[in-house]
């Protein structure tokens, strides 16, 4: 009964309803990265991605390179904060992608390799809710939150400074600006109870290119790219989550010197297991590949995908601290 | 004191709305008609036979014109008795652990229209007595007898080895009694029952075999709404009744409260026009924890409560003194000591604390959302006007941690059945099957204003409850508000008035003890504002908390460390909220009061149990302190904030 012992209980509720949400990723986030959280918590994303196919990952226009045999493994380290913007919950974002990547490619019998490691092309993210709960600026808020139906307003920026070398085709910085414009939706089915919760998330978007005037000599340009991804999102247990993934991708045709490809038009499946392993620390696994990709020119690519995100809240960890 | 209690079939001593003698009078017509209406059908027939061997169409009109009155007649006949005023239906609506405060008449901010509506067309009694626990209550309110007498000396769950094999505490009601259904049914009422029971499970103890021709009973004290799930690993299924059955499994989208009122309209349908009158003892679970509740009901009060449990008192204390249900000057009893001020809750603290009143607040209302049914039901078939309406708590709000008693204990087979079936623990879970939810003893305490303590003890926030009563008997001007000390012993002398029947001295051959209760008759007819004198007594005793109340005065003798385990005396006419212990100031009083308990053991064979739920609360709370207001300072103790022109920055 003494007040110390009820704050105590309640904080396990605050700390169960979604303080620590994955933060969002480049290209194709995981589902249930656009739930909102505590204002002013933090998060660090750890994502390594195994990659085939036959376009480099780290370009989000997904160019294809027929024929080519393009293998990445791919890190992503960034930080978030979730912070109120003009009263929307908002979260503003650093992600900046790492790795190697390596290619072969088969023309005439002979096989041309590159490889590339380094650092990509960090990448600014805004994301501003639009309709949906208001910000979480306090306990009582995240013990309220329920998404409902909730509809975000999202500005990805890549800053060209990743490594670049202009006598290859394969690089992980693209040396030019490129960016994204979307509307993610977290549309609430059922009860919002850790174990039941279920959503239906969409993220529309419009991926923008500025043109690329050295590529290997030449100025390659790129058309816009709309992309839409899907998840089915369920609770297995408190902790456990998993998530049917579908993403669909058109146009971003590109050009070298007027020369043009092909637009995209592609499909791909996949599904995510998540784990709130504690308060801080979630972990979530997904593979996602496209299909009816046989055709010569269609893009190729599949992955593996494991991400550790942790995060934090001074209050949280105040609040911990004392009950340790 | 009971008046026509000779003849049944004379009506109620205190007199009928004039709408019953219109009835009255058309049962009388009726009766001339219907004699003619005999002949008549027999003359029909007669014309019919020749109408067939070719009559004209004049013949025709006229028999279609016969027929039609006749079937009128006929149905007419049939809904009335010849010869007997139609008696009044009788509706109790019991609210488990419903609490003094917290209906909207009796200042609550809990939306209640539809009890409400009761309340303006009858009378509120705001000095009505029940027991502290519920079967007691339930015993005595359908016994009329004391609850050392018919079974429930002690609750069927808390016996005490020295009460074991002792008459009157078999723990279900004996059958040394007879029960009010028993005797209204033999007086020529359909007798019905929804809801809980609680006073016993046996073939012979449960509902059909005490009186009720109709039931759809959960047998036990609590329970999930949704389903058949119990709290307890020995005992993990609760047990239902209908008709006398017990239940395999529950009917399709059930919910205790609704399903209940719809059974109740079921079985008031089923006998409709037959000309009895019926008794419906609706006994709902609700607001029973746990706070079991649909969706819609959960979020009608987002953040209300989380302004804390004294601001609340506070608001009900004044709404009461505005409507004249307590006196100006009434004082809250005060916060019991282990509740905190709740302004030095942090605000996370109070939203998940005033959550739990958000959805207590939702049981009451979605309880007054299916009573409204109920009265829009009884409006619709005509019968609203010819019912007695009866609403009242079983005892006081709950105050203690019932799931944690039971299955707070690591390790123990019940925390083990908790941690399967009655762990969903989140929030925005309540209410769901899974979820138990109580509100504690802070909101227990607003339930109760302005009294002090809860469900279990004897100061008045145990047994002090809310009633209100409606229809035909009531002659008091409508929505008025009395006074008069009120038993719920009562219940049984005056609804065997009402309904013309009698207490007898024996039942199938048994001797039956003397009822306890006063018949309101005169007090309902606005001929008295007490069915009790000065030198009348009421008394209690459960788990050894023991009170004795006459006139103004009161004694209670409580378990430490609500009580002082001693005996204390207060002046409920200056000090309803019981504040100030006066024993050693009228130490003549204490001692005549004493005389009265001592009289009233001896009188109902009370044997004080050997062990109590509440032996050992004393080492589990708090050292008992007084609650000053601001106590210490320190807590409240805001910034600082100088003058701005004496601030400055420091020297180099």
């Amino acid at each position: 009964m003494k007040p110390a012992a009820w704050l105590r209980s309640v904080i396990p509720v605050m700390l169960a309803v979604g303080v620590l949400s994955p933060p969002p990723i480049m290209a194709q986030v995981p589902g249930r990265s656009y739930w909102k959280t505590l204002s002013g918590a933090n998060a660090v994303p750890l994502i390594v991605q195994s990659i085939s196919g036959n376009t480099n990952p780290f370009d989000p226009s997904y160019t294809v390179n027929p024929g080519a045999n393009i293998n990445a493994t791919m890190g992503l380290a960034g930080y978030l904060r979730a912070f109120p913007l003009f009263g929307r919950a908002t979260t503003a974002a650093l992600l900046v992608p790492m790795g190697r990547i390596s290619s072969d490619v088969i023309l005439a019998g002979a096989t041309a390799s590159e490889a590339a490691r380094g650092f990509g092309d960090p990448t600014l993210e805004l994301c501003t809710n639009i309709i949906g709960p208001p910000p979480q600026m306090n306990l009582v808020d995240v013990l309220r939150y329920e998404p409902g139906f909730s509809l975000d307003l999202l500005a990805d920026l890549a800053v060209p400074i990743g490594e670049y070398n202009s006598a290859q085709a394969l690089n992980l910085g693209q040396n030019r600006w490129y960016g994204r414009l979307g509307a993610p939706i977290v549309w609430q089915i059922g009860e919002w109870v850790p174990g039941q919760r279920t959503t239906l998330e969409f993220l529309p978007g419009v991926w923008l290119f500025g043109p690329n005037t050295n590529y290997q000599g030449k100025k390659l340009e790129t058309d816009p790219m709309f992309q839409v991804d899907a998840h089915l999102t369920r609770d297995f247990t408190e902790r456990l989550w998993g998530a049917l993934d579908g993403a669909w991708f058109q146009g971003g045709k590109s050009s070298v010197d007027g020369v043009e490809g092909k637009a995209l038009k592609t499909v791909a499946l996949g599904f995510t297991l998540g784990y709130q392993i504690n308060e801080n620390l979630s972990l979530t696994f997904g593979y996602k590949s496209t299909i009816k990709d046989k055709d010569e020119g269609a893009l190729q690519m599949d992955g593996f995908m494991v991400s550790l995100v942790a995060g934090w809240h001074s209050l949280i960890e105040g609040v911990r601290r004392l009950k340790e | 004191m009971i008046e026509n209690t000779k003849n049944p079939r004379k009506g109620p001593g205190f007199g009928l709305p004039s709408s019953e003698t219109a009835t009255s009078d058309r049962a009388v017509l009726v009766e001339s008609e219907c004699s003619g209406c005999i002949g008549l059908t027999t003359h029909n027939r007669t014309y019919q036979d020749r109408s067939s061997v070719g009559m004209g169409k004049d013949f025709i009109l006229r028999l279609l014109i016969i027929v039609v009155m006749v079937t009128t007649l006929a149905a007419t006949a049939i809904a009335s008795t010849p010869n007997e005023p139609r008696r009044p239906n009788i509706v109790i609506i019991l609210g488990d652990d419903l609490g003094y405060a917290d209906m909207g008449a009796f200042g609550s901010e809990i939306k209640t229209p539809n009890l409400d509506l009761l309340a303006r067309d009858g009378v509120r009694f705001a000095n009505f007595y029940t027991h502290a626990t519920c079967s007691p209550t339930r015993s005595i309110l359908l016994s009329g007898v004391d609850t050392h007498l018919n079974g429930l000396g002690n609750m069927d769950e808390f016996s005490a080895p020295n009460q074991w094999g002792v008459d009157g505490y078999e723990g279900n009601l004996n059958k040394r009694v007879v029960t009010m259904p028993q005797l209204l049914k033999d007086a020529g009422y359909h007798t019905y029952m929804v809801g809980k029971w609680h006073l016993g499970k046996a073939p012979d103890q449960i509902p059909a075999a005490r009186g009720f021709e109709r039931d759809f009973s959960l047998l036990d004290g609590a329970g999930s709404y949704w389903d058949m799930t119990n709290l307890a690993a020995v005992s993990p299924q609760s047990v239902f009744t209908e008709d006398g059955r017990y239940l395999t499994r529950l009917p399709d989208d059930y919910y205790a409260t609704k399903t209940y009122t719809d059974k109740l309209i079921k079985f008031i349908d089923a006998n409709r026009g037959d000309g009895k009158p019926f008794f419906a003892y609706v006994s709902h679970q609700a607001p029973h924890d746990p706070f079991h509740l649909p969706q819609e009901w959960r979020t009608r009060h987002i953040g209300e409560y989380d302004q804390g449990w004294d601001a609340v008192r506070q608001a009900r204390l004044k709404r009461m003194i505005e409507l004249g249900i307590m006196p100006a000057g009434t004082q809250l009893a005060e916060r019991m000591w282990f509740i905190p001020d709740p302004i030095v809750l942090a605000p996370a603290t109070r939203a998940v604390l005033g959550k739990k009143m958000e959805l207590y607040a939702g049981m009451v209302e979605n309880l007054d959302f299916h009573v409204g049914r109920l009265i829009e039901h009884l409006k619709e078939i005509g019968e609203y006007e010819n019912t007695i309406f009866i609403v009242f708590g079983d005892n006081g709000a709950e105050g203690t941690d019932l799931f944690k008693m039971i299955a707070g204990t690591p390790g123990t087979r019940d925390y083990l059945f908790a941690a399967a079936n009655w762990s969903q623990t989140h929030p925005n879970a309540w209410g769901d099957p899974g979820s138990y939810v109580s509100y504690g003893p802070m909101w227990a305490q607003v339930s109760m204003t302005p009294f002090s303590q809860y469900k279990g003890w004897m100061a008045e926030g145990g047994i002090h409850n809310a009633l209100i009563v409606s229809g035909p008997a009531v002659k008091r001007p409508k929505g008025s508000i009395n006074h008069g000390l009120m038993h719920v012993a009562d219940l049984m002398p005056t609804l065997l008035e009402i309904a013309g029947a009698s207490y007898p001295k024996t039942y199938e051959g048994r001797e039956l003890p003397a009822l306890m209760g006063k018949s309101w008759g005169k007090v309902l007819s606005g001929e008295a504002e007490s069915p009790r004198t000065e030198q009348d007594y009421l008394a209690w005793e459960i788990f050894g908390n023991r009170a004795v109340r006459q006139g103004d005065w009161k004694i209670r003798w409580e378990y430490k460390p609500l009580g002082k385990g001693d005996w204390e005396l207060f002046n409920l006419a200056l000090d309803p909220a019981e504040r100030k212990d006066i024993a050693s100031e009228h130490p003549d009083k204490v001692k005549a009061l004493l005389a009265i308990w001592d009289s009233y053991v001896r009188a109902n064979n009370v044997v004080l149990p050997s062990r109590s739920p509440f032996e050992t609360l004393e080492d589990q709370l708090p050292k008992r302190v007084p609650d000053d207001p601001g106590y210490p300072p320190l807590i409240y103790k805001r910034q600082f904030v100088p003058p701005k022109e004496m601030m400055a920055d420091p020297k180099p």
